[in-house]
């Protein structure tokens, strides 16, 4: 796996230096470091700073190059990601919450939206990617998360566990109260359809090597799915990106974005 | 031969356009009647109900729409009764308000002969708490923002030139039918007339409307299912306005329910959209009724909605779909908690009437 580390030199995104290492000391063979300054600014003195957690993966046989650009982190991020073939990219948070966030946006949240690739945003405290909470959608994007997720615990031997939140208002009358109230157990029993695609996409993290189990939670999606992972104290919650084209895409609501917000941990938005 | 699809209205074209531009003739000739008869009212509304004040009438309007089942029918009887003088700006603002909460039983109720009938409770009462649950404080808060849009001076400044026009136009089609009435009949029955064929024009025009589906709209085929709050509110507001029915609205949203895609997430918003444009049928009577003072009663309402639901949507939203989640959920969960709840829907209303 060839992974892009993007920082600016402030300490937001240097914190999250650390663990982007150790999770690339697991499972990638290169490793780009994209310093992004202002004009003027010297990329000798931010590389000198950045520099030493990557230079010990260097000695692990990691390839490391570091890469100087001029203008915003954000911007910069994306672009690097569209221009070489990644295949994750790692940032940190700054953390920014409610009117300053509204006011002065997110660059996390910027890159999420804008990334061709998988983004990992660091954030919460250093942990050691030991316990995955992934999170499921009906939908075909899920497949693709799923085999990445899976590919990537394996790699890092880590335990997953796969959620998905009950969140439906039955307005008819022959609607099955029971389907919404069952546990994981119960609908893959039942062959419903969320049973169903559960039982697909535990088969799916078989195949990827990965043994999972399956949750199911009742109530907003996203408060469960923040409550899960803080309950359970989980080292990484992975998320699929807002992938629905043009127009739709204005339809609908990008989970990624508010599950970056709430959670206290690292997300990784898969695309 | 073609299976029947069951609770399918398979009424012909030409019987619903019928039946819908009777639905219309009815409308216009309640509000005139009721016109007539409201006068008879205002003693009953003074002397017997003491509908003194605000609150009062809030409470009235609130049981009224309980007793008749529909809260449009009331909205147009505030309006009636604020032409006749029987009620002042204030009290006609909270009967409409009144009129709204006790609607939205309506729903809550229908869930409830569900569960008489025998069918599992949360199923049948989830929708129901929910509409609730969010008209209730949207509708609330209305008040006071409407009462200071109509203390302010803009109230004034719109003249409704036009309506004495059209109310005149309406008149003399309609005044031959009143005075034949008026002179065989007492005020207040021919306000309690007035009042049932209101009720029985909505209902006719309920059963005009086609069966409408989200189908070709291309929310059915998005993918992910949590649609954003601002996309549903509009949407609720788009549908209420061409159902002219709150309960026809939210039915729209079943063929989404049924595949499962209908979530809390979706629902809260459209019923607070659906909130703002219910209003529009008391805008018609209100033109009927040709009263300037009428209409800027209902703007204001419609406004104060509007003032009151927009924050929430654009900025406080999740915090207030927790709030009432965790409140439809705590109510739903068991016997006791949904007691004290149908309790409280009829010991308010009273209690405000009373005070």
């Amino acid at each position: 796996m060839k992974l892009l580390f993007c920082t600016d030199g402030s300490d937001w995104t240097q914190e999250a230096a650390s663990p982007a290492c150790l999770l690339a000391s697991l499972t990638a063979d290169a490793v780009d470091v994209l310093i992004v300054g202002s004009p003027g600014e010297s990329a000798e003195a931010i590389q000198k700073t950045i520099a030493p957690p990557f230079e010990a993966l260097r000695e692990q046989g990691i390839s490391i190059d570091f890469i100087w650009r001029e203008g915003k982190l954000k911007t910069q991020a994306v672009k690097e990601a569209k221009a070489r073939s990644y295949d994750m990219l790692a940032i940190g948070s700054r953390g920014r919450r409610g009117l300053r966030r509204l006011l002065l946006g997110s660059v996390a949240a910027y890159v999420i939206r804008h990334a061709s690739i998988s983004t990992l945003i660091l954030k919460g405290q250093p942990c050691a990617f030991k316990r995955f909470l992934i999170c499921s959608a009906v939908g075909p994007t899920s497949e693709k998360t799923i085999h990445f997720a899976g590919r990537l615990a394996r790699s890092m031997g880590a335990s997953v566990t796969l959620i998905h939140v009950m969140s439906q208002i039955p307005l008819t009358d022959e609607a099955e109260m029971s389907h919404l109230t069952a546990e994981a157990q119960d609908l893959i029993e039942n062959r419903s359809r969320e049973g169903l695609h559960l039982s697909r996409m535990l088969d799916l993290l078989a195949e990827e090597g990965t043994k999972a189990r399956a949750i199911v939670r009742h109530g907003l999606v996203i408060d469960e799915i923040i409550d899960e992972a803080q309950e359970e104290a989980f080292d990484l919650l992975v998320l699929g990106a807002h992938t629905t084209p043009g127009l739709r895409s204005r339809l609908i609501d990008d989970l990624a974005e508010q599950a970056l917000l709430q959670a206290n941990m690292p997300v990784l938005v898969v695309r | 031969m073609a299976k029947k699809e069951v609770g399918k209205d398979t009424r012909p074209g030409w019987k619903r356009i019928g039946l819908g531009i009777l639905a219309v003739v009815l409308f216009i000739l309640s509000v005139e009647v009721m016109k007539s008869g409201a006068g008879g009212l205002t003693p009953l509304l003074r002397d017997h109900l003491t509908v003194d004040n605000a609150i009062d009438s809030l409470g009235f309007g609130w049981l009224m729409a309980y007793g008749i089942l529909s809260g449009s029918p009331v909205a147009a009887v505030a309006l009636a009764l604020l032409s006749s003088g029987g009620l002042t700006s204030a009290q006609t603002f909270t009967m409409i308000t009144g009129s709204r909460l006790g609607a939205s039983f309506v729903v809550l109720g229908l869930g409830f002969i569900y569960v008489l009938r025998g069918h599992e409770r949360k199923t049948a009462l989830t929708t129901g708490v929910l509409s609730f649950l969010v008209t209730v404080p949207i509708q609330l808060l209305t008040v006071p923002v409407g009462l200071t849009l109509l203390r302010l001076e803009w109230a004034g400044t719109i003249k409704w030139t036009w309506l004495v026009g059209f109310s005149t136009t309406v008149n003399s089609v309609t005044d031959p039918l009143t005075t034949l009435l008026k002179s065989y009949l007492p005020e207040w029955i021919l306000f309690v007339l007035g009042v049932g064929m209101i009720s029985l024009s909505f209902r006719w025009f309920d059963q005009a409307l086609p069966d409408f589906e989200l189908k070709g709209t291309g929310l059915t085929q998005i993918p992910r299912l949590v649609y954003r709050p601002t996309i549903m509110f509009l949407l609720g507001m788009v549908a209420t306005t061409l159902t002219l029915s709150v309960s026809i609205s939210l039915g729209l949203l079943v063929p989404l329910s049924t595949r499962g895609y209908i979530r809390r997430e979706n629902l809260i918003p459209y019923i607070l959209g659906a909130n703002i444009t219910t209003m529009i049928d008391t805008l018609v009577a209100g033109i009927l009724l040709g009263d300037p003072h009428a209409m800027t009663i209902v703007v204001a309402h419609m406004i104060g909605a509007v003032i009151v639901s927009l924050p929430i949507v654009i900025l406080f939203y999740r915090a207030y779909e927790r709030i009432i989640s965790r409140l439809q959920i705590w109510i739903t969960q068991r016997k006791r908690n949904f007691a004290i709840f149908l309790g409280a829907l009829f010991f308010i209303p009273i209690v405000l009437l009373l005070t």
